[in-house]
């Protein structure tokens, strides 16, 4: 375990541990296939505080250190992905408050999920993903308002946020540059949410576009100056990043656990299968790769805290961990043989949550590109 | 009404405990939690207090090593916890109900108040003597009353819900007393975020009761049980072919 | 040679299986020494006469109205006046959940040890030696107790019943004890009975036992059809109790019943260890589990690795057959 974490660390991880043991792990399985958002789970992760975790001590947090902060979401994506990327997705939407926002604006999100609010990011849309300067929202000021008109797509949380942080063009001749970020409320005339989407895995975490009709807000909600969303934006993603791949380390830990009481309880030949050389191998393996990205989004976290730069090991923790877990849970599935491949054993699932952490909050081939550009600057 | 809550950290009982190389119960490497009867009884403790009012203070014999789930326990319900390190090696059950008695009377005189009602699961899940409650009680010249599922207050006394084979009985008793509690139909909470972290900073005070208690139970022999071996096992082509053979078994066998 | 009182629980008037099948522990203790029946109760006659037919060469019987529904303190005062007047060297108790209370309560009075979840009795030298499952049953500990007078809980299944002599004589001795009003502390002011059914899994010969795999509380009535046909009962482990499907009552394992049938088939069971310790006393263990790993197989005399669904319906069916 790379984190190292102290005695009051140790207790609350394990404390995470027990709850999703008991009431999210199986209870998750159903809601996998329904692809119903289990509120009642939510309800139950949030009346204990689940979702408040990123929350600092001088707004009300708890004061809970970063490090033992990632232990406790690779346990709750230990027991289902989706449950743990929406209480992560919550804390993405309060990034860029608390990067960009006014102490104001900080104190007001801050509390809204400490009172056990959800919040959304809105960065993406249909023909902005990978280059968010072609997205189209825009947000033209109006006397003491701004109106949004456009679409975000593939938005966590967005049907049950409390608050969403929205970015869109103040000045369409400035391309990046003219990109702002808002803070919306819910309930805010103008804004609404789609069907959430029928996704492939993390099915326990609500996704849908959220889509802006003359969506007016006080001026007063935008974060930071005018022209500096994107910039927000990117270090809210730097940030989010090894939070994200210290998720997909939770899946791919499962997958192994899996395979490891799998492997010894499964007879063949008389015996049981891990007894073979080349299962322990392929164990040892997943074991290695599993530590490897642990131990660099832990690496990433201490340059954050120090105040060192750590964009590049940010990316390279995601990257790394998003591919490792679909390698890892690929092999899980490998050590269950035939069994693995049915939806009534638990591996096949984690293969289907692990690959998403190969495509969100940066698609592992931006991660390269941004990796590549530290390496490289300008040449 | 001032409740005390008397815990055990006992193994995880989820885990088979085995011998190990010089013959004691393998238990090093599991997990210590809470016995499941007692986090029960300070679960019943906490929502009375939280009915009624009150303070829920918990006691565990022990060291270091039990400060953890002092802990917890003072994140889900308990004002105060106390460690009693009065540890004293193979205490059977009437020696622990001794030293638990000079817990209470220690205690009751540190804090400055009686304790009106003292709860104890009704056994442990280590030795499952189940049999301390009642000890307790003698001990203290209290009564008592075991398999207790929830308690409340009526006029002066206390209404308890005593489960039996048939159904339950419902009892009165005065206080103080002591309470030996089982499985209600609800689970203990789990701690918040909140309740967690401040518990964590809470200091446990440790206490010396000095207490020497002789055990009459010796333990001559520790050893584990023979293995009853495995008979066959049928896996035929479809389920009836299976249910046939293992019947026909039966029949050889003369079982049936 | 020593003297040992045995407390014969009655219900109903009648002795439980557990007084009887103590009193041959008893008498192992004892090597020659007196068996004497403690019976406490309401109109307990007929239990004094079963304990001298199972073996105590005499009974010592409290009777009446005070003793109609067990209270801690009135019982433990009674037993406690025993003591005293026949000062036996050891004091067996069933350890049934009013033998529970009754037998700690009563050894405090007496300052003496108590050994629990006794399911062995041997005599080494001048010593009782108990052996008590430990750990849900993954351990064994022999104990002896120092104490002047011994106290011990015996589970229910571990001994066998003597062969019931009727003829047998032995004396019945009626006590006359009457508790001090301030040394009763409890008072109890309803008894309910929740649960209609008698469930005699104690002193059942066949048992048809559902775990979590029986699946919901509809289908134990395929189990209950089986049990029928056997002329047997259904239990079940903790997991069908805890998901409603099925009254406490039916409860097997360390924190249900200890169970001594000469059948045992487990449905859906897994095996854990906690309910496994409740039915070591079962002669032939038959398990039907579909997850060919399940750790129930390791104790099964016969296992079928299959779905009980499928399963227990044919062996309903031959077994009608074959009793015709």
């Amino acid at each position: 375990m790379a984190y190292i974490l102290d005695d009051d660390g140790r207790a609350l991880v394990a404390d995470v541990r027990n709850f999703c043991e008991k009431e999210v792990k199986e209870q998750c399985k159903e809601y996998d296939v329904s692809g119903e958002w289990p509120k009642e789970i939510y309800d139950k992760a949030i009346e204990l505080g689940y979702q408040m975790l990123e929350v600092p001590e001088e707004y009300g947090g708890l004061g809970i250190p970063g490090e033992t902060v990632l232990a406790m979401y690779e346990e709750m994506a230990w027991a289902d992905a989706g449950f743990a990327v929406t209480m992560a997705a919550s804390n993405l939407a309060l990034k860029p408050v608390l990067i960009a926002g006014s102490e104001e604006q900080k104190q007001k999100c801050c509390d809204i999920v400490i009172n056990g609010g959800l919040g959304a990011f809105g960065l993406t849309e249909p023909n902005a993903g990978s280059d968010p300067g072609a997205g189209k929202t825009t947000a033209v000021r109006d006397g003491d308002e701004y109106v949004l008109n456009g679409r975000k797509c593939f938005i966590t949380n967005a049907p049950v946020a409390d608050f969403y942080i929205i970015t869109a063009l103040t000045d369409k001749t400035k391309g990046l540059k003219g990109m702002s970020a808002f803070i919306i409320y819910k309930d805010t005339p103008g804004l609404s949410t789609t069907n959430h989407e029928n996704k492939m895995g993390i099915r326990t975490s609500i996704t849908s576009d959220v889509v802006l009709e003359d969506c007016r807000i006080p001026a007063d909600q935008i974060l930071g100056a005018e022209g500096t969303g994107f910039a927000t934006a990117m270090k809210t993603l730097d940030l989010a990043r090894m939070f994200v791949g210290g998720l997909a380390v939770g899946i791919a830990q499962r997958a192994l656990d899996e395979g490891i009481a799998y492997t010894k309880t499964r007879q063949q030949f008389g015996r049981p299968v891990a007894k073979n050389q080349g299962l322990q191998f392929k164990m040892a393996d997943m074991a290695i790769q599993i530590e490897c990205a642990r131990q660099l989004v832990s690496h990433a976290h201490k340059l954050y805290e120090l105040g060192l730069p750590y964009g590049k090991e940010a990316a390279m923790a995601k990257c790394y961990a998003g591919d490792m877990a679909v390698q890892v849970c690929l092999d899980g599935i490998q050590l269950f043989g035939g069994y693995g491949y049915s939806r009534e054993y638990p591996v096949e699932k984690l293969l289907r949550d692990a690959k998403i952490f190969q495509i969100f909050e940066g698609s592992n081939e931006i991660q390269r590109v941004v990796i590549s550009n530290h390496l490289l600057g300008k040449f | 009404m001032e409740i005390l809550v008397c815990v055990k950290q006992v193994p995880d009982a989820d885990v088979e405990v085995k011998l190990n190389a010089s013959g004691a119960p393998d238990i090093e490497k599991i997990a210590p939690v809470i016995n499941p009867f007692d986090a029960y009884a300070l679960e019943m403790a906490a929502r009375f207090k939280e009915a009624n009012g009150g303070a829920v203070t918990v006691m565990c014999i022990g060291g270091d090593n039990v400060k953890d789930t002092m802990k917890n326990c003072l994140a889900v319900g308990a004002d105060e916890a106390y460690i009693i390190n009065d540890v004293v090696e193979g205490a059977d059950a009437a020696a622990t109900s001794e030293i638990i008695a000079a817990a209470v009377a220690k205690l009751e005189e540190t804090r400055g108040k009686k304790f009106d009602v003292i709860c104890c699961g009704k056994e442990s899940t280590d030795y499952a003597c189940g049999v301390v409650s009642q000890l307790l009680s003698e001990k203290l010249g209290l009564g008592e009353v075991v398999d207790v599922i929830g308690f409340e207050p009526k006029d002066s006394v206390l209404s308890v819900k005593k489960e039996t084979e048939e159904g339950y009985n419902m009892v009165e008793i005065g206080t103080p007393c002591v309470l030996g509690i089982i499985k209600p139909d609800y689970e203990p909470r789990y701690p918040t975020m909140k309740s967690k972290m401040a518990a964590r900073k809470k200091e446990i005070p440790v206490v010396a009761v000095d207490a020497a208690p002789v055990s009459a139970v010796k333990t001559v022999k520790i050893y584990e049980p023979a293995k009853k071996t495995a008979g066959v096992k049928i896996k035929e082509e479809t389920n009836e072919e299976s249910a046939l053979k293992a019947f026909a078994m039966l029949v050889d066998a003369k079982v049936l | 040679m020593k003297n040992i009182l045995v407390y014969v629980e009655a219900a109903e008037g009648k002795a439980k299986n557990v007084g009887l099948e103590i009193l041959s522990a008893a008498k192992t203790a004892a090597e020659g020494g007196e068996v004497i029946a403690a019976v406490i109760g309401k109109d307990v006659a007929e239990a004094a006469k079963q304990a001298i037919a199972f073996g105590a060469d005499k009974a010592v019987v409290v009777d009446g109205a005070d003793y109609e529904v067990y209270n801690t303190d009135v019982y433990a005062n009674a037993l406690a006046e025993l003591v005293k007047k026949y000062a036996p060297k050891a004091v067996f108790v069933g350890a049934t959940a009013d033998g529970k209370d009754l037998a700690p309560k009563t050894a405090a009075k007496f300052g003496s040890g108590v050994v629990t979840n006794v399911t062995g009795v041997a005599v080494d030298g001048d010593k009782i030696v108990y052996t008590s499952p430990v750990y849900a049953g993954g351990i064994l500990n022999d104990d002896v107790c120092e104490s002047e007078i011994e106290f011990a809980l015996l589970r229910s299944g571990a001994f066998k019943k003597a062969e019931p002599d009727e003829a047998k004589a032995g004396e019945v001795i009626a006590e006359a004890i009457a508790c001090p009003a301030d040394a009763i502390k409890t008072k109890i002011t309803d008894v309910v009975k929740e649960i209609s059914e008698t469930v005699n899994l104690e002193e059942a010969d066949i048992i048809v036992a559902g775990g979590r795999g029986v699946g919901s509380a509809e289908n134990f009535s395929i189990l209950k059809e089986l049990a029928d046909a056997l002329g047997g009962v259904i239990g079940a482990t903790r997991a069908p109790i805890e998901a409603g499907w099925i009254s406490r009552a039916y409860q097997i394992g360390q924190s249900g019943k200890s169970v001594a049938p000469k059948l045992y088939i487990a449905c859906g069971i897994s095996g854990a260890t906690q309910h496994v310790a409740g039915i070591t006393g079962a002669d032939y263990i038959v398990a039907i589990n579909k997850d060919e790993d399940a750790a129930i197989f390791d104790i099964a005399n016969v296992g079928i690795v299959g779905n009980l669904h499928e399963v227990v319906p044919v062996l309903t069916a031959e077994v009608k057959k074959l009793k015709g």
